[in-house]
């Protein structure tokens, strides 16, 4: 150990420094990252295709959004017992940070519009079936001979490519839980598969759409060309499934549902606490250790049936000890126990939290202080309840600037700062 | 207006797989320094890598990664966990020791000539603990980005003394509350926190990249797996926040769209979604209830999702898909236009022809691991495609090559930090860490 060596920084602690550095309420006064972007957003009834709008325009790009001149299909998805302004919740919880215009694609005029737009934008993101845009000019292959520089992000279920791209049914997040493999390894065994509750994939598909459009934006820094990015949600998560693939390469095992127990790491489960249910882990040698000091049995460190992170991870192992777990477990509340498993000295660290239902995690002061949630009185939609983007950065932070707005909404704004005048072959809203 | 005929032909060009190797990188010059572990650090690397940056993998000499060593004796497979290669393509492995003062000079080194670092220590460790911290190394470097990755944040009250797994997020976040149905929660099958928080931590560092395009300024980025996770929870929150109460857990059902759900074929399960009015009547017909389209309660999205009519539909469709192969119901519905696509297993995409084509089932040779089988990078870019070009390597593998190439030391330099312990390849016979029986040096970097 040679700490003594390390250069010391002048100035506060590093979590007071960095508290100030990120402070929410600075975020207003500081640049963005993105903002000499243009972005066409020409989602149409396609949630990550929206969403990789969003992420864009919480970084900074002036997102211009075109709907039909009754809105975009997605205006109307929402719970069935509660919207706002005639707006479904998803598309309200989503449609942010957006400037909104109405044009009809089925008449030449709003095609020329599109096309005049999307001459000066950066990014494309659609999400319509794959050529569905090509056949109305509108594709990368006609908007490329406009403006070489653009990158045009298409977001499907099948792709765009590939044997099964032609002729590819809409994209829904459930059909991409089942295509990515995921759905196949969530629940128990003996029951059907489970699906992730939220839509997951279009939250993946969004961030890769995302993560590639930027990317295509740096190459375009020295190459001067845009390129064509192909995004669906099932690939969006079929990455995320770490091993699942090698695994049946090297072993011909073919990875199942296996419930609250786990095949490469142990324990790492959810088990019943006095006062509902948490997340418990501590399966590197160490971690185990401090687990079993916190529950208070030492014993099951040395126990030959769970002395090494391939014993702990048998599957008929993992079912004893969770059983010790469980009944250790049962005995204390959540809080009880992260007490607990804050006060050990270590070595090693157990991870264990409350599963909060989410009206739980909005009472935990955390979320708030870091700025996670923000409630606002929205001059249109009244009082709003949303989640904030996720990304802290020092210098460039991204921001939540206003919620969706009607269709058409900012028509005449976007028209005569792209075109010079109020342009015809529109219907204006509000 | 019609999908033209020359659509599909013109797409595959574009994005013609045989072509890849050939064509540049998105991220070339960027280089990346991952001081990090697991998955949620490592992946946030590993994305910058399959897009072109030059990725420098530090891990402690002797074992490196845990990651290395996860799983249970099927995941032992040429002497290293099956775990480990997902997170860590492309990369050039060193072992560095940073406990030590020498250990220490180099990462300062490596990253005063690197563009990004990542890190997935509790917050503050590296700057106290090592002196290589944000605020340490970009005094040596002001163009670095510099992003963070942990559970609960930089600060905050529940960023001091607590460790985060993927598992963590799901359960504090809310979202296994609103996963699955019934009493007993369901743990989300992959390390989503992890995965998704990676996308997400490459995408907060690609737009740093752009402002440093822009502006020559480096700056920190952080991410937080369980924010991540509560961001990624659709109308979760708005609806708390206007009803005051949880949204009722669904099952495989949705909120929104009816007919959704999973059903049992008789070669597994197929999920099926029928979302707008012209979709539902075209599944009527295509299961033979062309009348189900006329019946009141089906009527509309909004009366097709109250619960006891969604139940009906669920019979009615489960009794078809049972009589039918997965097969036979995704090529049915997809004729009738209906979004219909089997519960795919490893086994399913490996064999799958049309993830082949796309590359996301990805085939490739490499020198040390031969033959691997792996998940290929998620988005499909036309000029600048994404790419794995080799397997993760042994702990210290490419220690000369990196130290004499990147830092330019020679040789006598590079034996006595051996010499010191302050770099290490892989401990002979520790589990994990080193390559496989047999190896004779193929994929050493001159």
């Amino acid at each position: 150990m040679s700490a003594e060596h390390a250069k010391p920084v002048d100035g506060p602690p590093w979590e007071q420094w960095i508290r100030a550095a990120e402070e929410p309420s600075r975020v207003p006064d500081l640049p963005e990252a993105l903002d000499d972007l243009m972005v066409l957003d020409l989602s149409h009834g396609h949630y990550g295709a929206l969403l990789t709008a969003t992420y864009l325009a919480e970084l900074g790009a002036e997102v211009i959004k075109v709907e039909p001149p009754d809105g975009d299909p997605a205006r109307r998805w929402g719970p069935p017992d509660a919207s706002v302004g005639g707006e479904g919740l998803a598309f309200l919880a989503e449609a942010r940070n957006r400037y909104h215009v109405t044009l009809d694609l089925g008449t030449a005029e709003g095609r020329r519009l599109v096309k005049g737009l999307a001459e000066r934008a950066d990014v494309l993101v659609e999400g319509f079936a794959p050529g569905r845009l090509d056949g109305l000019g509108l594709g990368y292959r006609q908007l490329s001979k406009l403006n070489r520089r653009l990158v045009y992000v298409a977001c499907s279920a099948w792709g765009q490519f590939g044997p099964k791209a032609k002729g590819q049914p809409a994209e829904y997040d459930l059909t991409d839980q089942a295509l990515s493999g995921l759905l196949h390894i969530t629940g128990d065994p003996e029951a059907p598969p489970v699906k992730v509750g939220s839509w997951i994939s279009a939250y993946a598909q969004a961030v890769w759409g995302a993560v590639a459009a930027l990317a295509a934006l740096h190459w375009r820094v020295h190459s001067g060309r845009g390129q064509m990015i192909d995004v669906t949600g099932a690939e969006a998560l079929m990455r995320y499934l770490e091993y699942t693939l090698l695994l049946q390469h090297a072993s011909g095992h073919t990875r199942g549902r296996t419930g609250l127990y786990e095949i490469a790491v142990f324990p790492y489960t959810f088990v019943p606490v006095k006062d509902g249910w948490a997340f418990i882990a501590g399966y590197t040698d160490p971690n185990f250790g401090a687990l079993c000091r916190v529950m208070g049995r030492p014993d099951l460190a040395r126990d030959p049936r769970f002395n090494t992170t391939l014993q702990r991870t048998q599957l008929e192992n993992e079912v004893q000890l969770r059983d010790e777990i469980q009944k250790w477990s049962v005995n204390h509340t959540a809080e009880e126990i992260l007490a607990k498993v804050l006060a050990d000295p270590g070595p090693g660290i157990v991870v264990f939290g409350p599963l909060n239902p989410p009206t739980r995690t909005l009472e935990e002061e955390h979320w708030w202080e870091r700025g996670c949630f923000k409630r606002i009185m929205d001059p249109i939609y009244g009082d709003l309840l949303l989640q904030m983007p996720v990304w802290r950065m020092t210098r460039t932070p991204p921001r939540l600037k206003w919620p969706c707005r009607p269709a058409g909404y900012h028509q005449e704004h976007v028209l005569q700062k792209y075109f010079g005048r109020p342009t015809s072959g529109h219907t204006e809203r509000r | 207006m019609a999908i033209p005929k020359d659509y599909f032909a013109w797409a595959a060009r574009q994005f013609d797989p045989a072509h890849i190797h050939e064509k540049p990188e998105a991220l070339r010059g960027i280089r990346v320094l991952d001081l990090s572990v697991i998955y949620f650090g490592p992946a946030t690397a590993d994305f910058l890598g399959e897009l072109g940056a030059e990725v420098i993998k530090v891990e402690m000499p002797g074992q490196g990664d845990v990651t290395r060593i996860l799983g249970n004796a099927s995941f032992f497979w040429k002497n290293v966990s099956v775990a480990f290669f997902c997170a860590n393509h492309s990369k050039y492995h060193v072992g560095i020791d940073m406990h030590r003062s020498a250990g220490q000079e180099l990462i300062r080194q490596l990253a005063t000539r690197s563009d990004v670092v990542v890190e997935n220590f509790k917050a503050g460790t590296l700057e106290e603990k090592f002196g290589i911290g944000y605020r340490q190394l970009r005094e040596l470097n002001p163009r670095l980005i510099y992003v963070a990755n942990t559970g609960f944040g930089q600060w905050g009250p529940f960023s001091r003394g607590r460790a985060s797994y993927d598992g963590l997020a799901q359960a504090v976040s809310g979202l296994t509350a609103i996963t699955g149905d019934g009493e007993v929660p369901t743990k989300i099958g992959n390390y989503l926190g992890d995965w998704f928080g990676a996308s997400m931590s490459a995408l907060g560092v690609l737009a740093a990249l752009r402002w440093r395009d822009r502006t020559g300024e480096g700056q920190f980025v952080e991410m937080a797996q369980c924010e991540g996770l509560l961001r990624a929870m659709d109308w979760t929150w708005l609806y708390a926040g206007l009803t005051g109460r949880d949204r009722a857990k669904a099952g495989n059902g949705d909120h929104v769209f009816s007919p959704a759900g999973v059903y049992r074929c008789s070669d597994g399960y197929v999920a099926l979604v029928a979302g707008t009015d012209g979709e539902f009547r075209s599944l009527c017909r295509l299961i033979g209830q062309a009348r189900l389209a006329k019946d009141p309660r089906f009527a509309s999205r909004a009366s097709r999702r109250e619960t006891a009519h969604a139940r009906a539909l669920e019979a009615v469709i489960g009794a078809w898909c049972a009589r039918r192969t997965r097969a036979q119901v995704e090529a049915a519905a997809r004729k009738a236009g209906i979004a219909a696509a089997p519960v795919m297993t490893a086994k399913d995409q490996i064999d799958d022809p049309h993830l082949r084509a796309r590359r996301s089932v990805w085939e490739h040779d490499d020198p040390v691991y031969s033959q691997m089988v792996e998940c290929g990078p998620a988005p499909k870019l036309s000029a600048t495609p994404a790419r794995i070009k080799w397997a993760g390597k042994p702990v210290g593998f490419h220690n000369d090559f990196v130290l004499r190439s990147v830092l330019g030391l020679d040789p006598e330099r590079i034996r006595a930090l051996y010499a010191e312990g302050a770099i290490g390849r892989w401990a002979e016979g520790r589990r994990g860490a080193g390559p496989p029986e047999g190896w004779k040096g193929e994929g050493v970097l001159e």
